[in-house]
């Protein structure tokens, strides 16, 4: 079994000759961890695109990490060929999250970066489309972001029931409110 | 004898004629959607009690609201209600429509579906099964028939309160104005 590596060593090889600040570790066989401080992604994704034959792009991920200041956006990557699936970590500074589009290369990215955009404030730069995507008419802090307290924005907008805060029977002021009588179910004949 | 016991009859006949063709517009909104073809369809056959779908709002008396609705649709919804010819009847259908459900804490639906329309009867559950959409059916058709049924008069003496709330989530309000 020690030839079963062969691959991923050599496609580390080749990333680390072409790109110096990219840091590649080898998770297990058929999975390469590929991360860089930003910056040079169009760049390096046409390189693994065209040279190291990951053609296809299955998804684009995002993730807050206040703790850091920062947001990773995690690029998945798939060789056909060789079997191999590449993630690629960008970290972006979250106060100027920017980065540049990936559309160019795949088309169907555009979709994914639409999303990012609405749920973390990401920019993508040269973007043709950059509209709302599943959220309507949003203003307030992107809600994926860990900073955005869920909770405190339901409560502002949206009002409780009586009896869903403490765990009660709602049908009670369902009951009042309709001025008719508690549904009465029997559940102990059983 | 009473007087107008000619326009009471009148309402007894159109009661009983509106209680037993029940046209549900074929709209899903959340999960609770799954649900309704098994209730339409020959095992639990809800066209026995005159229920049965209908392509186009103009043509419904009954909007079913299917579960949660995220601010998005409820926009869409309002308008799909306002098109409804009277009388015209909303069903409250699963957890989600009566208090948010397990949508409770999300950021993007409605909590108490009363606030925007006017919910003539609610099914709960999560989801309620066929017997119990049945059974709402059944309780509607009792509700019209003693004339309690009234939630889209209400809509109507209550316009101002219910735009209130519904304008008090849908942030770019473009809708048309219905008068009746």
């Amino acid at each position: 079994m020690s030839d079963t590596l062969q691959k991923e060593e050599q496609i580390k090889a080749s990333i680390n000759a072409a790109f110096r600040s990219a840091k590649v570790s080898i998770q297990r066989k058929g999975r390469i961890i590929v991360e860089f401080r930003g910056g040079i992604l169009p760049a390096f994704a046409s390189y693994l695109k065209e040279y190291l034959n990951f053609k296809h792009l299955s998804m684009i991920s995002g993730v807050d990490w206040p703790e850091d200041n920062q947001f990773e956006l995690v690029y998945h990557l798939w060789s056909y060929e060789q079997s191999i699936h590449v993630m690629v970590k960008v970290r972006l500074d979250r106060e100027a999250a920017k980065t540049k589009t990936l559309t160019p290369l795949w088309e169907h990215a555009e979709t994914y970066e639409r999303e990012i955009h609405e749920m973390l404030g990401v920019e993508f730069e040269g973007h043709p489309n950059m509209r709302d995507f599943i959220l309507e008419d949003w203003d307030d802090l992107p809600p994926m972001r860990r900073d955005f307290m869920t909770r405190e924005y339901v409560d502002e907008v949206y009002e409780w029931r009586k009896g869903r805060e403490d765990a009660q029977d709602v049908r009670q002021t369902i009951a009042e409110q309709y001025n008719t009588e508690v549904p009465n179910f029997n559940n102990e004949d059983k | 004898m009473k007087e107008d016991w000619g326009k009471e009859a009148g309402n007894i006949i159109a009661r009983w004629a509106r209680k037993h063709s029940l046209w549900v517009l074929a709209y899903g909104t959340g999960c609770g959607a799954i649900e309704i073809p098994p209730t339409m369809t020959s095992r639990y056959d809800a066209e026995r009690f005159g229920i049965t779908g209908m392509a186009t709002p103009r043509q419904a008396d009954v909007l079913l609201i299917t579960g949660y609705l995220a601010v998005k649709t409820l926009k869409r919804v309002i308008r799909t209600y306002e098109q409804m010819q009277s009388p015209k009847y909303v069903m409250g259908f699963g957890s989600c429509t009566i208090n948010g459900g397990m949508y409770w804490d999300s950021y993007n639906t409605i909590k108490r579906l009363d606030d925007y329309l006017p919910v003539d009867i609610f099914i709960n559950g999560c989801m309620p099964r066929p017997e119990g959409v049945i059974d709402g059916f059944i309780e509607l058709q009792k509700l019209i028939d003693s004339g309690q049924a009234n939630g889209w008069k209400k809509y109507q003496d209550n316009l101002e309160w219910y735009r209130t709330n519904q304008k008090k989530v849908i942030k770019n309000w473009k809708m048309p104005d219905y008068n009746w």
